[in-house]
Parts: structure tokens; C-alpha cells; sequence
């Protein structure tokens, strides 16, 4: 870690030697190990080693960024002299300037835990069999399919990570962390030639925090099962539950025009919202940064700036766009009015989450369609307009019927999640959005 | 500037030659004595073969917003990929330092695929065979040579023609994007093969405004071409088309939901073969039995007629390579002949596992990842329709002009595309514009449903990136207006 901070140091005082009043520099590295075994034997080994270092540079009003993975000494300077020689060929910027340095005070002292501290013991002969395990698990419990099954894979990996970040006007940080996943797939096979496949997968900051390998195989099973024998759904508007591992593909075409840039560019439907009701009551949405072994968790963002809790929207109401320093500081000059700069992170989601679990919320809306997965499409955030193709099942008389494929959901994003009817109680145990399903009312569903 | 370093690195300018990429790569410590320790500690637990794959790329970006170009971004990236193969299996390591010791360690990572010692020095005995290749992407002026001060005004004076072209537009993002990747391929056999895959991309994008409404779209271009790939006709197209594509939204409208015919316009829907048929047709998915084409080879998958191909061969195409990232040369593999399923996109692996020779199409982004099965140029070649016949011949369905974005389900045979523009047919005419809508269809079921295929092939010039196990590849296509008589039309108010 230190040897790191060290780097970034002498290569932001490189630059200022070499001519840039001030630079940002990020040097990092990281190893991974990821084991895939197919059918009964090994598939693949991977063993790989990162090294990278990220500069930013503030040369006469003037700014660019570079990066490099040749980190011989000589390179370095010859790539740091470069960088500054062409950053001076471009057109000011006045919004281009380092943070101010007061928002790098009062960083949290809480223990993140995003370093496992038996990341070392982990070995290749544990990797091997863990893998193998996990693969024979999924073969064992899909065996009732038959022949259906026609290839179980399955894969284990670790990564340790490290980096160091340096501004010239104070902000340094250092910081590591480890990550663990294991994934099972299974695919079948239908009596119409159509290979259907399901996965499942858990992905953590400490390897004991994995879910148990029955219930990565469980999701998988449930996953490939369910689209066994699937149609199209009849065209029409719909009560659709989606489940809470979807859901993320539906937050991020909501969260997405947030953004500094999609607000400086014009392309956010959510302009001139902030403190309006945007969307259903029911949702309510806060970034949480320091959740001890959180996949998102940071004690500092992309500007260095110190990370805190804060609602994004709550009860429906927008409460923050997500602008970084430099957007904050080219729209205020732009608009000739302050616009506060309110970070443009997003780390760990808490939501609203309601009283039922998705049993229950199939069972309350009677009829209707679970969507389970997202397959392409797309969100206009300009306008608000959305296509995304789906799959999952018919909802009939409380319970999951016959499984969908090839439905597509349109409509607009404010419209979608104004429609908003309830939230589960089943925040999905992967990532960092901890998603529950939720149920939306009138969705135009495609179909035949 | 910040690509002489590549300039020293390289020294004699690019004739396909691997001598060339020797003395390319000698510059940061790569030579045959580097080669024989990777190789002795890649195949020290045996293995069939094993391969050594170094990257020098470099890379460089101007933007424009707000009328200035106020914004940079360059990239260094150097490392060596090395694979150790064994039947189906294999071990793959990098690393991003070119010392022996690092190179040695991440070989001896590598080589803990294979299970036994038996073949301990079998490399030691081998030579090495430098090969020529043909190049299809002859550069007439080096990204290297031009100064960012003539890259400016490009992008300045674009700006000014696109604020002027409307006084509807209001905003305009403008990139300027190139590269040069130098690649040094060692094979456990001894050959040696050296390439340098250049890219240049412009893309331009646009918001309009009339009163309450807002829109957005862009348009791009890519090409393995020089500072020449600059010229009137591109900057033309860019700005127009850019345009257009905007100021079409204001007066669209989602398109209705539900099943009806489609007609794809010529170009850039290639994005449906790339989709519906492309990667069911990658050989590694095929090898495992999970595509949905798996057991189709030398069956009819679509109509007479329907010819499709995947090409390496174009010259500067975007899609083009002088050989793939294994070594093999560069080709064009004829996928679906006259509608019967010829042949799979293979690597090395798949190619050994079907006894067929690999096809050129095993393909990385760089070398942090081994090689599979990828797409080049992937077209369907024209057929006897006249285009006007083919709308003429729908009573009510949609024409899809321009895409943004498709997926697939490799398995189940599901795929999607993104409509941005379009318009409806109504008794056989284009009528009201239509965008943003999603197509769902299932590939099989839509070959077979490709019922007329135009004559007017075309092929998109635009700057596709194809993704595939966490993989970014550089990818073209082309298509001529076909119809498909049924497909699911993700629209609104059914």
C-alpha cells in the first residue's frame, strides 16, 4: 500500500516538475484467479496480474487524462512529458480545476472490511475443489431433468486489489480490498431444439460471506426449469411483479439521467425535478457508503471528496441529482447560478422495503406476469422513453403458470415507476442495490 | 507528442513482417531468450501447445462540448498474454511487466491446466519461423505524424456547421478517438506473426429542442485507417446523418405494439445477423453443445436465398484483421449458403475439436484475455428483391432504418435489436416515423420468416463494438433490406 501511495506521489510531483499546476494520480494493482470447470472436468485456469497508473492534468486552464500500464521509469516520464505537451494543445476550461480541499476533510474512521484477512489461505488445490463441488452440486440437483441436461458449468474466483490516490492539493488515500465469486450454469435442452439456460451466482468482499453452494445452485436449477416450455404473452397491458434481482436493469434507467453530465447535455427527462414527486410514494431510495464488507462501500469518491448516507429519493421525491465537482462547476458558470456539487457516486442502495415476500406478492396481485429477466432494449433518459426485451412466467389465480419468453416491455420510465403498487419485503442478497421485487400496475407487455 | 514513443519503439514503418515485430517488441526487453523461458515454463507440466501474445497498444481521444475542445485522453497498454492448451483446457496468465522473472511466473501459472510432467523440455528443440502476411489496412498518414493542432479544427469547424445546419439544435458532443495496437504472437511451434491493427473513430451527437420537447442521437464512423480516413465525404456524412437522425425524433413516435411483419432497412440492420444467427454460430458454444445451432451444420436454416457471410478480408473495414489473435489468417468464411448452415466461427480449440481448420475468427481485446470464436464482417449478400417491391408487399408493419443496440440468449435462440428510427407501413408505404422500440425474436424462427431479400446490399460504416465474455471486439456489417414476415414489435398503446 504505502510502496503505491509512494508511486502516485512521485509521479504528481513528476508532473509538476515537468509543467502541470496540479494533477490527480491513481496507481493501482491487482491479481485474480478464476477456475471454470465444465461437465465433469477442468475448462479453464486464469491467473492474471493488473498494474495501472491513471493520471489527470491541470496544464495552463487546460486539462486531459491518461493512463498507462507500462510502468518502467523511463516510460513514465516520457509518458507524463507527452501527456503535458498535448494537454497544451487543447481549448481552456475554466470548470477544470482540482476539488476544493475542504471537501476532503472528515473521512470516516470506520472499519469497511473490504479486505479479507484469509484471502492468503485460499489455495489452488481449495479452488479446484470447490469448483468441481460446486459443478457436481448442480448436476446432482438438476438430475431430475434427465436428458435435458446437456452441459453444467461452474466457476470459482478470488481477487485482490490495491490502489492509491494522490491530488496535488492535499487529498491522498489509500485503500484494498478482496472480492469472492462462485457461478454454477446449467443448460438444457427442449424437445424443439431451443437450449434454454439458467445460473446462479454469489459474489462477496469475504469468501466465508459466499451463500452456501446449495443455494446458488437452487437459483440456477429454478432459473434453466423455469424457461423450459415458455411462450409468447398475449399483447396487452399488464400487473407485472418484477423480481428483485431484475430490478436493477429498471433503477438504472430511472438513476441514469441523474447524472451531471446527462443534466449538462440536456439529456435528462429529470431536469428542473429535484425536491418533486418524480415517482411513487412508495419508493424510497438512500445511498449508503460505509456498509461494513459492502461491494459499493468507499470512504472518499471520484473527486476525493469525503462520502456520507443520503436519500436519492424519498417517498418519491427526488432528493439529489448526482453531480461531480466538474459539472457542478461548468453548469454554474454556464448558467451564471450556483449549482451545488452533490457527488456523483453511488455505493450501496437501501430501499422501502414493504411487508411481503414475492409468494405473497403473487399471490396478491392474482393475475398478472413475473418478469425475471431482461434480455436487450433500451431507455431514452432524454425523453424518458423505454423498450426492453423480458422473460418469465404468467401470473394465474395467485400462483406462477406457464413461463414467457420473447415479451417485450415498453413505456416511459416516470410512467413506469409512477405505477409503482408495492415492494417486497426480498431484497436480493447479490450486489450492492439489494433490490426487492416490485410490482408495477398497467405495463404494456409485446407479444402475439 | 504522446505516440513517439511507439514511433521509437517500432522504428521501420509496418510491412506485415514478423522480423518487424521482433525489433518492434525488443524495445521493451522481448527477444528469443524471453521467448524459450516462457515456453519452458508454460509446457513444463506438458500441454499440447502453448502460445505467448504481446500488446503494445496506444491510444488517443480529443472531445468537443460546448464549442470547445476542451478535453483529452490517452492510453498506454503493454503486457503479455500466455496460454497453455490442452484437448479443450486452458490455462491462461498475464502480465503487464515484460521482465523474465514476471513473464517466467505468469507461464508457470499457465501451465497448471495441464496434469502431467511428461514433456518437461519439449520446447527446447524448436526454432522459430517468422510469417509474412498481406495487409489490409495500408496506412498513407500515421496518426503519429499529426499534431493535435490540426485535430482541433476538425471538430471546431464541425461544430459550427452543425449549430448552423438548425436552430433547433442546442447542444453538440463531438470525438475524435484512434489507436494503433501492436501484436507479437509466439507459437510453442515457432512461429512468429506481428501485426499492427489500426482504428480511427468520429462519432457526433446532438440535442434538439422545439419548444417543450427534447431529443437526442448521434451517428458515428469507424475505420483501420490513418489520419485519412479524415476527408469531406466522412465529415459530411457524420454531420448530416447526425442531424437528421435528431430532428427525426421530434416528429416520431413509439411504434405499436405486437406481432407483425418487419422490414429491416439496408446497412446497419446487420445487426440482426449478428444477433439472431452471429453468436449461435461462435464454434466454442457449439463445441459445448449450448447453441441453439448446434446440431444444425449442413441443414437449411433459412430460406433459399438467404446467403450470409463473416469477412475478415475488407480492406480497412473495421472489422478487418491480416490474422486473428491466434496466428491464423485473416479470411472470409461463408456461414449460410443459399440458406443451408455451412460453417461455424472457429478458434483453434473448436477448430481441433471438429477437425476442420480454424477460420480466422479467434479473437481477444487485448491480452488480458484468451482468444474465442468472434465475429469480423458479418453481411448477408443481396438477393433479387427491389426494395420498394419489398415494402410495397406489407399491409401494416414497421420499417426499422437505424439501431442502437441488440443481445442474444445463445441457447434458447432469443434475440433483441433497438429500433432508434424507423417509420410505420401502412398499405404498403412508409407513413408515420417511429423510434425507440425494441424487436424480440427468436433466430431460427426469424431466418426461416426472411422471406424476401433485397437487392440493394449496403454495408454500415458505423463504429459497432461487439461484447461477448467480457470482451470487447471491434466488429462491422451489412445487410440488404430484407423483410421478415413476423416479429414481436415492442411498442406501445396495443
Amino acid at each position: 500500500m504505502s510502496e503505491l501511495l509512494d508511486q502516485a506521489r512521485r509521479v504528481a510531483e513528476k508532473a509538476r516538475a515537468l509543467g502541470a499546476q496540479e494533477a490527480k494520480v491513481v496507481a493501482s494493482r491487482s491479481r485474480g484467479v478464476d477456475v471454470e470447470w465444465r461437465d465433469g472436468q477442468l475448462e479453464r485456469l486464469s491467473d492474471t496480474t493488473d498494474q495501472s497508473l491513471s493520471v489527470s492534468l491541470y496544464v495552463d486552464g487546460r486539462f486531459s487524462t491518461h493512463s498507462t500500464s507500462d510502468l518502467r521509469p523511463e516510460s513514465v516520464e516520457t509518458f507524463l512529458s507527452q501527456a503535458i505537451e498535448l494537454t497544451r494543445y487543447l481549448e481552456e476550461d475554466p470548470a477544470r480545476s482540482l476539488p476544493d480541499p475542504s471537501g476532503y476533510e472528515g473521512r470516516s474512521t470506520v472499519d469497511l472490511e473490504l479486505f479479507d484477512p484469509n484471502y492468503e489461505q485460499v489455495s489452488g488445490e481449495m479452488r479446484r475443489a470447490e469448483v468441481a463441488e460446486l459443478e457436481a452440486l448442480a448436476r446432482q440437483a438438476s438430475s431430475h431433468l434427465g436428458d435435458k441436461v446437456i452441459s453444467v458449468s461452474s466457476t470459482v474466483g478470488d481477487q485482490f486489489s490495491e490502489g492509491a490516490r494522490v491530488h496535488t492539493n492535499g487529498f491522498e488515500g489509500a485503500r484494498q480490498g478482496t472480492t469472492f465469486g462462485a457461478s454454477v450454469s446449467i443448460n438444457l435442452k427442449e424437445d424443439d431444439g431451443k437450449r434454454p439456460v439458467g445460473g446462479g451466482y454469489s459474489y462477496r468482499r469475504h469468501r466465508s460471506d459466499l451463500r452456501s453452494f446449495e443455494d446458488i445452485v437452487a437459483e440456477a436449477v429454478e432459473s434453466a426449469e423455469g424457461k423450459l416450455g415458455a411462450q409468447k404473452v398475449k399483447t396487452g397491458s399488464y400487473t407485472v411483479i418484477v423480481k428483485n434481482k431484475s430490478i436493477s436493469r429498471l433503477l438504472g434507467a430511472l438513476l441514469g439521467p441523474l447524472s451531471g453530465a446527462a443534466l449538462h447535455n440536456k439529456r435528462s427527462l429529470w431536469e428542473g425535478k429535484l425536491n418533486t414527486q418524480i415517482v411513487s410514494p412508495l419508493l424510497s431510495l438512500h445511498d449508503l457508503p460505509h456498509v461494513p464488507r459492502g461491494l459499493g462501500s468507499a470512504k472518499w469518491d471520484g473527486d476525493g471528496y469525503v462520502t456520507h448516507d443520503r436519500p436519492i429519493i424519498e417517498n418519491g421525491v427526488l432528493k439529489t441529482y448526482l453531480i461531480g465537482d466538474y459539472y457542478a462547476k461548468k453548469m454554474s458558470q454556464e448558467r451564471g447560478m450556483q449549482i451545488q456539487r452533490s457527488g456523483s457516486g453511488l455505493h450501496n442502495f437501501q430501499w422501502s422495503y414493504g411487508e411481503q415476500d414475492l409468494k405473497a406478492l403473487i399471490a396478491d396481485i392474482g393475475e398478472g406476469v413475473l418478469i425475471d429477466r431482461f434480455l436487450g432494449g433500451n431507455s431514452n433518459g432524454t425523453t424518458g422513453k423505454l423498450s426492453f426485451g423480458c422473460g418469465g412466467h404468467m401470473i394465474r389465480g395467485g400462483q406462477l403458470a406457464e413461463p414467457l419468453t420473447e415479451v417485450n416491455m415498453s413505456g416511459d420510465i416516470a410512467g413506469l415507476w409512477s405505477n409503482l403498487v408495492a415492494i417486497g419485503n426480498d431484497a436480493y442478497p447479490e450486489g450492492s442495490a439489494h433490490s426487492p421485487s416490485c410490482v408495477f400496475k398497467q405495463v404494456q407487455l409485446s407479444g402475439v | 507528442m504522446i505516440s513517439e514513443h511507439a514511433h521509437k519503439a517500432g522504428e521501420a514503418s509496418y510491412k506485415g513482417n514478423a522480423e518487424e515485430g521482433i525489433a518492434y517488441f525488443r524495445a521493451f526487453g522481448v527477444d528469443e531468450s524471453l521467448f524459450r523461458a516462457a515456453f519452458a515454463a508454460a509446457l513444463s507440466r506438458g500441454g499440447d501447445w502453448a502460445d505467448l501474445y504481446f500488446e503494445h497498444g496506444i491510444s488517443q481521444s480529443i472531445s468537443l462540448k460546448d464549442h470547445k475542445v476542451d478535453s483529452a485522453f490517452s492510453s498506454i497498454g503493454l503486457g503479455v498474454g500466455i496460454r497453455v492448451v490442452s484437448g479443450d483446457q486452458q490455462g491462461y496468465a498475464y502480465t503487464e511487466d515484460l521482465s523474465k522473472d514476471a513473464v517466467v511466473r505468469a507461464a508457470s501459472s499457465a501451465a497448471l491446466i495441464a496434469e502431467s510432467q511428461s514433456a518437461a523440455s519439449r520446447f527446447e528443440s524448436q526454432g522459430f519461423e517468422v510469417q509474412t502476411r498481406a495487409n489490409r489496412y495500408p496506412i498513407s498518414q500515421e496518426w503519429m505524424d499529426v499534431e493535435v493542432a490540426q485535430k482541433v479544427p476538425l471538430l471546431t469547424r464541425l461544430d459550427e456547421e452543425v449549430m448552423a445546419s438548425d436552430q433547433r439544435i442546442s447542444k453538440v458532443n463531438i470525438g475524435l478517438g484512434h489507436s494503433t495496437t501492436a501484436i507479437l504472437i509466439v507459437e510453442s511451434t515457432g512461429a512468429i506473426h506481428f501485426d499492427r491493427l489500426p482504428m480511427t473513430r468520429m462519432n457526433l451527437s446532438c440535442t434538439a429542442e422545439d419548444g417543450e420537447q427534447r431529443e437526442s442521437n448521434g451517428y458515428n464512423l469507424a475505420g483501420r485507417e490513418g489520419f485519412e480516413f479524415i476527408n469531406e465525404r466522412r465529415l459530411e456524412k457524420l454531420k448530416t446523418e447526425a442531424v437528421n437522425r435528431t430532428l427525426f425524433l421530434l416528429d416520431a413516435e413509439q411504434a405499436p405494439a405486437g406481432s407483425m411483419p418487419v422490414v429491416l432497412g439496408a446497412g446497419s440492420s446487420g445487426i440482426l445477423l449478428h444477433e439472431a444467427i452471429g453468436h449461435g454460430m461462435e464454434a466454442d458454444f457449439n463445441r459445448k453443445g449450448i447453441s441453439i445451432y448446434a446440431d444444425r451444420l449442413n441443414t437449411r436454416i433459412a430460406p433459399k436465398g438467404v446467403t450470409i457471410v463473416d469477412d475478415g478480408t475488407r480492406q480497412h473495414d473495421r472489422g478487418a484483421i491480416n490474422l486473428d489473435d491466434e496466428g491464423v489468417e485473416g479470411q472470409r468464411t461463408v456461414l449460410v449458403e443459399d440458406g443451408i448452415l455451412r460453417s461455424y466461427m472457429h478458434d483453434r480449440i473448436s477448430a481441433a475439436h471438429y477437425g476442420v481448420k480454424p477460420t480466422g475468427n479467434g479473437r481477444r481485446e487485448s491480452f488480458k484475455h484468451t482468444p474465442v470464436p468472434r465475429m469480423r464482417s458479418t453481411y448477408m449478400c443481396a438477393g433479387k428483391y427491389d426494395p420498394q417491391e419489398i415494402i410495397k408487399s406489407v399491409k401494416r408493419g414497421i420499417y426499422a432504418e437505424t439501431f442502437t443496440n441488440g443481445q442474444v440468449m445463445i441457447g434458447a435462440g432469443d434475440f433483441t435489436f433497438y429500433i432508434k428510427t424507423g417509420y410505420m407501413i401502412e398499405d404498403g408505404k412508409l407513413t408515420r416515423p417511429i423510434k425507440d422500440t425494441n424487436i424480440i425474436g427468436n433466430g431460427p424462427e426469424v431466418l426461416e420468416r426472411t422471406d424476401m431479400v433485397g437487392s440493394d446490399f449496403e454495408y454500415d460504416e458505423g463504429g459497432w463494438v461487439c461484447g461477448k465474455d467480457g470482451q470487447s471486439v471491434p466488429v462491422s456489417l451489412g445487410m440488404p433490406t430484407v423483410r421478415v414476415s413476423e416479429m414481436t414489435v415492442g411498442g406501445v398503446n396495443a
